[in-house]
């Protein structure tokens, strides 16, 4: 979350992934770190040990977002 | 005293203390309320006004003001006041990495090492029997402290601010002074440049302590070597960050007995670091064993837990025998210890007890 914004301050696009579990702590950061508004998109918890097979599906539908929040669009 | 926090009106103590905990305003335990009376009891001891910022935790300004009345919340007296300003300060310094501990999903806490005359003037804060466990204020008083300010100050709540998947008993407090009367090594802080008659904290954020059982026999030439190489073997543990990743600072504590055998075979603190770096090692085989990634990663016959001499703080404390311990570090957070002086100057008189003696 924190690099999101250090990336967002030197305007640079950027998207802070989290998972479920560190929505709350998100923006509690986001906002500590004076950029409430920084973009996040939520993966399920845990991801990680989860297998490729899984992180690859995983991978799959986030993408879109991702892409379109870096291009400004809102899902 | 002009304090600036919001005042609460509750018909009584306990009725104030039940109001607290709704608020989430304490560690799960019973809190000393803080009174206008009670705080600027602590603030007499100090000569900074109440605003001046000590530091940033995570979103929260660690004004002197918040930090006494997180210092009245967990006990503490006037004269242990300038150890919690000195630890909040020293969390604040930006090698300590204070918001990565406090959000990682490992259990790490704050260790807080006391060295120099304010170990008696702020104190007493133990050193010998029992300087990790229950039974002594200043310990117990300070290291709470600074967990109540870093989840009032920091917003360290379980779940939320801070992410510990489990967390420790350490974390609700962790503060021990060294015993340099009993060590045959120099002061710890005299390592970060202070002169053993200053006082400082050092503080490392790291995991539960893991006690290093080793019996010496003083007919034994190699008993040294032993102690090392089971300290060693503590730092190593599987489980530890330490060994899965190779990263992070721990504190070893050896009881006075067993740095006095070091000290007999002519080793000096800065030998016994060193030699520990080198035995504090897995083997490649045995972590292919557990499938850690990192020994799949180079072919290194040994995996090293340590980066070097700097990711050991090495004390002395505790009652005499066969017990030292070990604190393993943590990936996140405390990636470096970080140390502040102790400012204090009682020439004036500070409060007396707030209650009254038995």
């Amino acid at each position: 979350m924190r690099d999101g914004a250090i990336f967002a301050k030197a305007g640079l696009p950027s998207i802070a992934i989290v998972t479920e579990a560190f929505v709350e702590l998100a923006a509690f950061t986001a906002e500590a770190v004076g950029m409430p508004a920084v973009p996040r998109c939520v993966l399920p918890h845990p991801c990680s040990g989860t297998g490729d097979e899984n992180l690859a599906r995983v991978a799959h539908e986030a993408a879109p977002g991702i892409i379109d929040l870096l291009e400004g669009r809102t899902r | 005293m002009n304090l600036r926090s919001t005042r609460h009106q509750a018909s009584d103590e306990a009725t104030a203390l039940e109001l607290f905990h709704l608020r989430e305003w304490t560690d799960g335990l019973p809190v000393v309320i803080p009174t206008e009376e009670r705080v600027e009891a602590l603030l007499a001891g100090v000569e900074l006004e109440p605003d001046v910022v000590i530091g940033e935790i995570g979103p929260g300004q660690a004004t002197v003001e918040k930090v006494a009345i997180n210092a009245v919340m967990a006990g503490c007296r006037p004269e242990h006041f300038p150890v919690v300003l000195a630890a909040v300060r020293a969390v604040g310094d930006p090698e300590f990495d204070i918001d990565n501990m406090q959000s990682t999903t490992h259990g790490l806490g704050p260790v807080i090492i006391v060295n120099g005359p304010a170990r008696e003037v702020c104190g007493p804060i133990a050193s010998g029997w029992g300087a990790l466990g229950p039974g002594h204020r200043a310990n117990a008083s300070i290291g709470r402290a600074l967990r109540l300010c870093l989840m009032n100050i920091g917003g360290a709540r379980p779940g939320h601010g801070d992410m510990a998947a489990l967390g420790q008993p350490g974390k609700f407090t962790c503060c021990l002074a060294e015993d340099e009367e009993g060590s045959p090594f120099s002061p710890l802080h005299t390592s970060f440049g202070y002169d053993a008659d200053q006082s400082a904290v050092t503080l490392v954020g790291v995991d539960a302590p893991h006690s290093v059982m080793m019996q010496t026999n003083d007919d034994d030439p190699e008993a040294h070597e032993r102690i090392l190489r089971v300290v060693a073997g503590a730092i190593a543990i599987p489980g530890a960050n330490n060994t899965q990743i190779g990263n992070g600072p721990v504190i070893v504590v050896l009881n006075p007995v067993h740095a006095g055998v070091l000290a007999s075979a002519g080793l000096t603190r800065d030998d016994v670091i060193e030699r520990l770096v080198k035995l504090a090692v897995t083997p490649n085989s045995t972590m292919r064993g557990w499938a850690t990634k990192r020994a799949f990663r180079n072919d290194d016959a040994h995996l090293p837990a340590l980066r070097g001499p700097e990711d050991i703080v090495l004390i002395v404390a505790g009652g005499g025998g066969m017990y030292s311990a070990v604190f393993s570090g943590g990936l996140a957070g405390s990636t470096h210890p970080v140390h502040a002086p102790i400012d204090f100057d009682f020439s004036c008189e500070l409060p007396g007890p707030l209650v009254p003696s038995p």
